[in-house]
């Protein structure tokens, strides 16, 4: 039903790490989700197949555009939310791949250039969505952050370049780069907190439905009473 | 949950169409190795063969263009490069 793209011109601000998070996260909460890995390394597909640990979820690798607006179609169809993990260039699949989303995740890092990057971004998501005649909201997710005065620079400059941006950011984090090949969730304080934090966000602005638990329980209690 | 109601999700043709609009300058992703040309052969009535070849030359596109458009219009997922007029050009230099 719903679909997430995470994308950035630029290579490396975290789009594969965010995906694995959100669909780990996800799959544990028991919500029916897909990925689709739309990045020619496969990087993301390869770690689903091989590395991840935690309850299954689909995962197809679909970097031919054509395909890959087919298959975004037919999954939006079947699950309750899509996610989809780009290439760090620009490129038609990417671009597809905002064309087709409810909502662009841009992780971006905090540097000047990064932020000059996620503007390049957002822009490229304006115009597609104005190609396609259609709403697709964009947001930066702060990621790798440090508690410095750079990181809160940056925060600063996405605001005035009238970017909007999550709330939750991600701290630079051991757990976070170690999922890549532990294939498990971390469960250690900060990386917990944020995550929920990055969930629940997600969730008040209606681009995640409710936890498959908690809905299960409201409905429950509807016919109770 | 505002925003999960209404998506109004474009067709795969109308997502393909908006990035050539705006981004026709994109380069495709490197086309995958397990996506490797093959062939395709057709046997048909002479008048079906006239048929694609007139139309095809109305529309200026090749023959294997239209087809590939057709189909795709029906929502068939062609892949992008067989859109495409790849025909080798005779070079004269
Ligand atoms: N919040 C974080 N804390 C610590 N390490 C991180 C964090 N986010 C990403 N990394 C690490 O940074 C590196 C790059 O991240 P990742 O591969 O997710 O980026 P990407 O945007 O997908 O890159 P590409 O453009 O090449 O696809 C990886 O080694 C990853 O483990
Ligand atoms: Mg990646």
């Amino acid at each position: 039903m719903s679909v997430l793209t995470i994308a950035s011109s630029k290579g490396g601000p975290g789009k594969t790490t965010v995906t694995m998070l959100l669909a780990a996260a996800l799959a544990k909460e028991g919500q029916r989700l897909s990925v689709i890995d739309a990045d020619p390394t496969e990087a993301f597909s390869r770690w689903a197949r091989q590395t991840y640990e935690g309850p299954p979820f689909d995962c197809f690798f679909e970097a031919e555009e054509s395909r890959l607006a087919h298959r975004i179609n037919e999954r939006a169809g079947l699950d309750e939310l899509v996610l989809v993990d780009t290439a760090g260039f620009g490129n038609r699949a990417a671009a597809v791949a905002m064309t087709s989303a409810d909502l662009v995740i841009i992780p971006t890092l905090s540097g000047e250039a990064d932020v000059t990057e996620a503007e390049k971004t957002m822009r490229l998501v304006q115009g597609l969505a104005a190609a396609a005649r259609r709403d697709i909201q964009a947001r930066v997710l702060l990621n790798k952050m440090r508690r410095t005065h750079l990181a809160r620079h940056a925060a600063s400059e996405i605001e005035k370049a009238g970017l909007k941006r999550l709330k939750t950011s991600l701290s630079d984090l051991v757990a976070y780069g170690e999922l890549s090949y532990s294939g498990i969730l971390p469960s250690s304080r900060p990386a917990v907190t944020e995550l929920g934090d990055l969930l629940a966000e997600l969730r008040k602005e209606g681009w995640l439905g409710p936890p498959p638990g908690k809905k299960h329980r409201r409905a429950k209690r509807t016919i109770a009473s | 949950m505002k925003n999960l109601k209404s998506r109004n999700r474009p067709t795969a043709e109308e997502a393909l169409r908006a990035v050539s609009q705006h981004a026709p300058s994109l380069p495709p992703v490197q086309v995958d190795a397990a996506d490797r040309p093959t062939t395709l052969n057709l046997r048909v009535r002479t008048s079906t063969l006239r048929a694609l070849e007139a139309e095809a030359r109305r529309r200026g596109l090749t023959m294997k263009q239209l087809v590939a458009q057709g189909l795709q219009g029906l929502g068939v997922a062609v892949a992008a490069a067989d859109l495409e007029d790849r025909t080798p050009r005779r070079r004269f230099d």
